[in-house]
């Protein structure tokens, strides 16, 4: 059995599949850590927030502006395509407005509450991303349901 | 051949575009869902060895539904791949393809089909790290994640990023592996199974426009 035979052998199991999948990651990880101080950073990002935010409780999605007043300064990619740049990070619904008033955690809770705040990047700018994965979360739940639903029958 | 824009669908940031060459695989990927949605799935038919006899399989409806849900949602993913403009929108269509591919092969009740989309699913659980790893890179070395903006500007992103990317890509697009090996083309609900090989095809051939552009 010459090396190509057993190399083949090898990759015909599925199982080990994964474990060569591992160590491919595990090489190019370190290569990647080596690499880490050839890399510069570009200051000028897109969608730039500061690093240390103040005491608001919309921290840290925190923008800036004023509701249906100022707009927030957003540094988005293709401002022509987003014409209310600004103006949809500082929406709040009523109850998130109150919450925001009351406490200093609104910022916390983002995923807890539907209608809190509606972040500019998520939602508006780059709101496909967000359709995009939660598709994937969606497909997973669909997935799992039908393997449970399947073995119960 | 790589620049000219032919349409243009922007989504605020995220700016959905076809060029003259991805237009041949947007039509290709529309062709394949539209053969998801009118096929009706195969019925194997086995013939008992030494005899005249034979027998049929019969696929249950609901698992035939199940696979043509995930392969119809699978083209559109592929399609969304293709076309997107933007290197983290890609990475999660990526992504997005892989678990639809999970999808496909778990959806068959045979046990070395199941271990192989188990094990699969392993691959492309581990695939997302390099790959948005890859993404995240280019964001914070290049400033921009538009496909279109980097090419524009002249920025090459570190070779070290589009490695990420292309190890991703292999995981995710990993699936034909599996298919060859758990012989899942001859399982019931065969014409489904197809779109694993069209989007992983695909989904390699976009990626090579990506790394040569950006």
């Amino acid at each position: 059995m010459n090396c190509i035979q057993k190399i083949s052998l090898y990759l015909a199991d599925t199982s080990n599949l994964p474990k060569i999948y591992a160590a491919v990651i595990c090489l190019i990880a370190a290569i990647g850590i080596c690499t880490v101080p050839f890399l510069t950073y570009h200051g000028d990002q897109l969608y730039p927030k500061p690093a240390e935010q103040n005491m608001s409780p919309l921290t840290p999605y925190d923008r800036g502006g004023v509701p249906f007043i100022e707009p927030a300064h957003i540094a988005a990619q293709y401002p022509e395509n987003s014409p209310a740049l600004g103006y949809v990070t500082a929406y709040l619904t009523p109850a998130s407005w109150f919450l925001a008033n009351t406490t200093c955690y609104l910022g916390t809770t983002i995923v807890g509450h539907p209608g809190g705040i509606l972040d500019e990047i998520l939602y508006y700018t780059r709101g496909l991303d967000t359709i995009v994965e939660a598709s994937i979360f969606f497909v997973a739940f669909a997935i799992a349901s039908f393997l449970y639903r399947r073995a119960k029958q | 051949m790589f620049e000219q824009r032919l349409i243009q669908l922007p989504f605020g940031d995220i700016v959905h575009s076809l060029s003259g060459y991805t237009v041949v695989l947007f039509a290709f990927a529309v062709m394949f869902v539209v053969l998801a949605i009118i096929s009706l799935p195969e019925k194997p038919v086995d013939i008992v060895f030494g005899t005249d006899g034979y027998y049929t399989k019969e696929i249950p409806v609901d698992l035939m539904k199940f696979q043509r849900f995930m392969a119809i949602a699978c083209g559109i993913a592929t399609i969304g791949a293709i076309t997107t403009g933007d290197v983290f929108n890609f990475t999660l269509f990526a992504a997005f393809i892989g678990i639809l591919n999970v999808g496909i092969v778990a959806a068959v009740k045979n046990k070395p089909v199941l271990d192989a989309a188990f094990s699969y699913g392993l691959v492309i659980m581990m695939a997302t790290v390099p790959l948005f790893a890859g993404a995240a890179i280019i964001g914070a070395t290049c400033g921009t994640l538009s496909i279109g903006e980097l090419m524009k500007a002249g920025i090459h992103a570190p070779i070290v990023a589009k490695l990420f990317l292309l190890v991703g890509v292999l995981g995710e697009g990993m699936a034909p592996f599996y298919i060859g090996k758990a012989e899942i083309t001859r399982s019931p609900g065969a014409p489904y199974i197809l779109m694993i090989h069209v989007s992983s095809l695909l989904l390699f051939l976009r990626a090579v426009e990506i790394f040569l552009m950006v």
